[in-house]
């Protein structure tokens, strides 16, 4: 059974090879003459400057991998149960479509709490920022990137 | 040896020094490398042990999605420039030293317990895996073990509102924030 | 698990290497060709010529684009976290070769006396290896954006990683319907399964949601969000030049070249197609890259007939559509599909029931959701 994963085993060492290779091969071949404005990270007409640190990113991002997680162990369920779904018949049935029902509630309530509009909730907005002239998509881009 | 022990023999030290190297990192996030190099070495014991479903899952959920999430939260918080090693949790060491030791105690007792039982030929292939792993997977978790199985779906409920309640609390004081200073 | 391991001599040794490093440098080569074709395609659309210089009609404009990223000076930024600046490509390049190596691509051959089988490992988790190592996929992009030390890359990477994970659950609830129906995870079996009616029939669903998180996987347009160049520059991989560069674009169309070869073993049958009894080893092999070729241009053609979504909108698609048809289809797929076979027509009624009682319980709910979507929609005054 393990013999079955040699090839991927070879595959995986070629690759890696290959990747180390073309990366080594070409630090000796190529040129290399670096300058300060070269090496600065890339910007656009202004001084480079890190973003400040905390409270970078838009919490939705945190959330998205939260519920992925979330569904992807629902998927993952689905998997043994999807290759002996004819033996276990009406009750596995029955007993996939209670977990998908209940996990199905769980998703519910996050697309009614707003877990899955990426725009943020207005009246919420409303009532702590003043009204600014940006269109709300306008505004998640300059928060999001 | 067989190819089983090699194998082991192989990856047993890159998981040992993936672990030690993860702890010894400043840095945040080449810690949670070393971490998925240390789950992947799971992954691969689990395929040694004639796992090859919980090995793809490993993988699945560890590699791809847990760490994820970690490395989200790092970028998220912008712990990944050494800025913030002040702890703090408080009685955090005395609390780790005690769970390690009896973590260490446990994983004694387990091993002597099991000694006699890793002696010896196991072809997992003739005895559990009657029909492929994931068929003999499906039938033990979807008849022996449905009542546990569906009281998942619970967990992951409680998890779902849990990340939402915690998410916004966090936009509400990011808004009030902003708020102010545009005021 | 102390099995018989088979013994192999020195000859299965080098048909094995042989057989590696042959798909290996097959998928390179696929890979320099499609993006050849990409850029004819997209010409021919826009009324243009395209390459037409390096070789007879351009063809080797790829290697060429190649051998000159290769001897382009590399730059590491200042504010690069080195190690894992360097790694980023090798790690973006790897799981996408990886991926290919359950897909069967033909029969087989006999050389030497032995048996040499058209795929390069029939993993008995062969779909779920496939998800793991697109789960993987994520790595080289995070790694990227987060090295770099600099602000367009890590926004893109953010924007890029939450895509790709997003499309994930769809792509698996896909996969899981086609498991479902063929009832194995071996891609052999799979394919064998296919004998009569491809699986891209009962199973459309499953296939359109496929093919849809392809799209988002492999970051094509018109979901190449992370790369929009108009708001992130070049997304991820803005600090990277040279070979570094290259890697990251060669991960990307091997993956391409990984998500349609699924696609095809999955729903177009594989290497399967009626073929004459002469040089048998070859027609499978031929029909396989001619339907892999097929799903590419269908790849081509959505990129250039497409503009790019907003990213809200990509994200709600996946969260709010395809999860739930996804669910859904898993559910029908199980109660309508299968049943019947198990238990005779009458089981048909109860499947139909079972679904007509989860669209009722969906209407029921959705008055909740939908008031939501709308107040969300407003503009504040």
């Amino acid at each position: 059974m393990l013999s079955e994963y040699l090839p991927i085993a070879v595959l995986a060492t070629l690759a890696v090879l290959f990747g180390v290779a073309s990366l080594g091969v070409s630090a000796l071949l190529r040129p290399n003459r670096p300058t300060r404005a070269k090496l600065a990270p890339y910007e656009c007409g202004i001084e480079p400057a890190r973003l400040p640190a905390g409270e970078r990113f838009p919490v939705k991002f945190y959330v998205v991998a939260m519920l992925f997680i979330i569904f992807d162990i629902e998927t993952i369920f689905l998997f043994p149960w999807a290759v002996g779904f004819r033996q276990l018949g009406l009750f596995g049935l029955a007993e996939m479509a209670v977990f998908i029902a209940l996990v199905f509630v769980a998703y519910v309530y996050v697309w009614k709490s707003g877990g899955l509009d990426w725009r943020e909730p207005a009246p919420r907005r409303a009532a702590a920022a003043p009204p600014t002239a940006l269109e709300p998509e306008a505004r998640e881009v300059v928060r999001a990137g | 040896m067989a190819p089983d022990q090699i194998v082991f023999w192989v990856f047993a030290p890159v998981s040992v020094g993936s672990a030690v190297a993860m702890l010894f990192q400043r840095n945040a996030i080449h810690a949670a490398l070393f971490l998925i190099v240390n789950f992947f070495t799971l992954a691969v014991f689990y395929l040694v042990l004639g796992a090859p479903f919980l090995f793809a899952v490993q993988i699945i959920v560890y590699a791809g999605a847990i760490m994820v999430l970690f490395l989200f939260v790092i970028m998220l918080l912008g712990v990944d420039r050494e800025e913030s090693l002040v702890e703090r949790l408080r009685g955090q060491r005395p609390l780790a030293i005690v769970l390690g030791l009896g973590l260490a105690a446990e994983i004694f007792v387990t091993a002597r317990a099991s000694l006699g039982l890793a002696r010896g030929p196991a072809n997992f292939d003739e005895t559990v895996n009657v029909g492929g792993n994931a068929q003999a997977l499906s039938h033990v978790l979807f008849r022996d073990y449905f009542l546990p199985f569906e009281v998942t779906s619970i967990l992951l409920i409680v998890a779902a509102i849990a990340a939402m309640v915690l998410a916004q609390r966090r936009e509400r004081t990011t808004v009030e924030a902003a708020g102010e200073a545009e005021v | 698990m102390l099995e018989a391991a088979p013994e192999m001599d020195w000859l299965d040794w080098i048909l094995l290497v042989a057989r590696v490093v042959v798909v290996f440098f097959a998928v390179l080569i696929s890979v320099m060709l499609l993006i050849w074709m990409e850029r004819k395609v997209a010409a021919d659309m826009q009324t243009r010529m395209g390459p037409m210089r390096a070789g007879p009609r351009g063809v080797l404009i790829t290697l060429a684009d190649g051998i000159k990223l290769f001897f382009k000076e590399g730059i590491t930024p200042t504010l690069a976290d080195r190690p894992v600046y360097l790694l980023a490509p090798v790690i973006a390049m790897i799981p996408a070769f990886l991926a290919f190596a359950v897909i069967p691509f033909g029969t087989g051959v006999t050389l030497f006396g032995r048996h040499v089988p058209f795929q390069i490992a029939d993993l008995n988790v062969g779909i779920l290896w496939v998800l793991a190592m697109g789960s993987l996929m994520v790595y080289g992009i995070v790694l990227a954006g987060w090295s770099s030390g600099s602000n367009y890359p890590l926004l893109g990477s953010i924007r890029s990683t939450a895509q790709m994970i997003s499309y994930e659950v769809g792509m698996g609830l896909a996969l899981v319907a086609v498991l479902m129906y063929s009832g194995s995870l071996q891609m052999s079996q799979i394919v064998a399964s296919q004998d009569r009616v491809w699986n891209a029939i009962p199973q459309f669903p499953a296939f359109a949601i496929y093919l849809i998180a392809g799209l988002a996987e492999t970051n094509r347009p018109p979901f190449d969000l992370p790369e929009a160049e108009t708001e992130l520059v070049a997304g991820y991989f803005t600090e990277y030049s040279g070979i570094k560069f290259a890697m990251f674009y060669l991960g990307e169309y091997v993956n391409l070249v990984v998500v349609s070869s699924i696609a095809v073993t999955l729903f177009l049958g594989g290497w399967r197609g009626p073929h004459p009894s002469f040089v048998a080893w070859l027609w499978p092999l031929l029909w396989f890259i001619a339907k892999v070729v097929a799903v590419v241009y269908l790849y081509i053609w959505v990129r250039l007939t497409l503009p790019r979504i907003r990213y809200d909108r990509l994200m709600s698609f996946g969260w709010k559509f395809l999860i739930p048809i996804g669910l859904l289809w898993v559910l029908a797929t199980g109660a309508v599909v299968v049943l019947p076979d198990v238990y005779g027509k009458g089981a048909l009624l109860t499947g139909a029931l079972i679904v007509v009682g989860a669209i009722l319980v969906a209407s029921l709910l959705w008055p909740l959701i939908a008031p939501r979507r709308q107040s969300a929609g407003e503009t504040p005054q």
